[in-house]
């Protein structure tokens, strides 16, 4: 199997014109792509405003991108160069000391204090929190054959052939615990939150 | 939702789908919000497992990104380079890379005898023959230059293209410039457009990603 293929697929539509298939691309490496920022940036908050800069400068660069690597190779190497030129840029601007109390400055003030708290609003921290409850529980739940087999290739990152050596079975079985695993998982978030991860976004 | 479109979303987004059963439901994807929902939740699920901290699972971030590129003109490429090299061609073996370069200077070189050789027909053959005594030089002068013609003739020129088709040579220069190191590609497409400056246009298309991105993602800080 192509190690990119499905990456691919959507990257061409989107070079073909199609937003939609951008959206699946940011959609699957959101949560990937703030990781990586923060090993730059401790604050949440500025590690997404640096991955959807990154995001941004990776859709307008698709033109050009051959497929030579994959996606999120190529992806990777935006994010963490933007990463760089944001610590550099901040770092040179100057401490705004908050002497001046007139109506602007207070205003600046309390917006970047408001950016900085926005990640870690109760209601956000909350909800991830209650995900992350619910996800691992969920997981708990499966029976072991799915469990081993979405951990393996979640956590591992193993490919579905060498999970199906690993648990003696063909790769379409491992392909079917990997679905009923994600449906299973999927199907408890839907349970506790109206619609499922995919429409909590809005609420963020 | 039916079960075995499903089935393909998961494998899919696993990268473990065949390529032709990928672009259908790219297309799908793409469209569907139902599916993009659960290919989101396929995403958090995984970030869960791997306990990816200061992650927030219920991050507007794809929102945002779609807000802005909203409006943003869609991005389109060339159709001469759409085609993705990763799925449609075989891979180069490194060790061959060397001598793709090496046949393209040879090819080269040779194109560029054949041109002198066209270029200067009316060349003496003496001057072509090895030296290696003055005697026989004068030996040679003497039998070889055959008598002055009364009126000078100026020689035919054949024109560039009867040659090396200026067209078809670009094609090969660039097919076989990919296997090339930088320097020799520079190099060779450098020599190939001054020797052809004026009859031949610059072949259309790089392979190189975009310099910007790469340049971008290389400087130290």
């Amino acid at each position: 199997m192509s190690a990119d293929v499905s990456d691919l697929s959507l990257v061409r539509r989107v070079q073909g014109g199609d937003k939609g298939a951008f959206d699946a691309l940011v959609r699957k490496y959101q949560h990937k792509l703030v990781k990586l920022v923060m090993r730059y940036v401790r604050n949440p908050a500025e590690a997404e405003d640096i991955a959807q800069e990154a995001f941004i400068k990776a859709y307008r660069a698709l033109p050009q991108f051959r497929g030579d690597s994959a996606f999120y190779t190529w992806l990777y190497r935006i994010a963490i160069n933007t990463a760089k030129n944001a610590v550099v840029s901040r770092d040179r601007s100057p401490i705004e000391y908050n002497i001046d109390r007139s109506s602007d400055a207070a205003e600046e003030s309390y917006d970047m204090q408001g950016r900085m708290k926005d990640s870690e609003t109760p209601e956000g921290l909350v909800l991830t929190d209650e995900i992350r409850r619910t996800v691992n529980a969920a997981i708990e739940a499966l029976p072991e054959d799915l469990k081993t087999a979405i951990v393996l290739r979640e956590l591992d990152g193993l490919s579905y052939e060498e999970i199906a050596a690993a648990m003696d079975c063909p790769v379409g079985t491992v392909r079917s615990r990997i679905f009923r695993a994600r449906e299973a998982i999927d199907r408890r978030l839907r349970e506790v939150f109206e619609g499922g991860l995919g429409r909590t976004e809005d609420m963020g | 939702m039916n079960e075995e479109l499903d089935s393909q979303l998961s494998a899919m987004f696993d990268n473990e789908l065949p390529a032709a059963e990928c672009e259908l439901l790219a297309r799908r994807l793409s469209r569907d919000e139902d599916l993009k929902a659960r290919w989101s939740a396929y995403a958090a699920i995984g970030a869960t497992i791997r306990a990816e901290g200061g992650v927030r699972l219920n991050s507007n971030l794809a929102v945002r990104v779609n807000n802005a590129i909203s409006s943003e003109p869609a991005v389109a490429v060339a159709k001469s380079i759409e085609p993705s090299r990763a799925t449609s061609r075989r891979p180069v073996p490194r060790w061959l890379m060397p001598l793709g370069g090496i046949a393209v200077a040879a090819s080269v070189a040779a194109a560029s005898i054949l041109f002198l050789r066209y270029e200067s027909p009316m060349q003496p053959v003496a001057q072509s023959l090895p030296v290696t005594s003055s005697s026989n030089q004068t030996l040679v002068a003497k039998n070889a230059v055959p008598a002055a013609p009364d009126s000078y003739t100026v020689p035919k020129t054949l024109p560039r293209r009867s040659i090396v088709p200026s067209t078809q040579l670009a094609n090969y220069v660039v097919a076989h410039s990919e296997f090339s190191s930088p320097v020799n590609r520079r190099n060779l497409l450098s020599a190939f457009m001054a020797s052809e400056s004026g009859t031949a246009g610059a072949p259309s298309g790089s392979d190189e990603p975009n310099e910007d991105v790469i340049d971008d993602a290389k400087s130290p800080h």
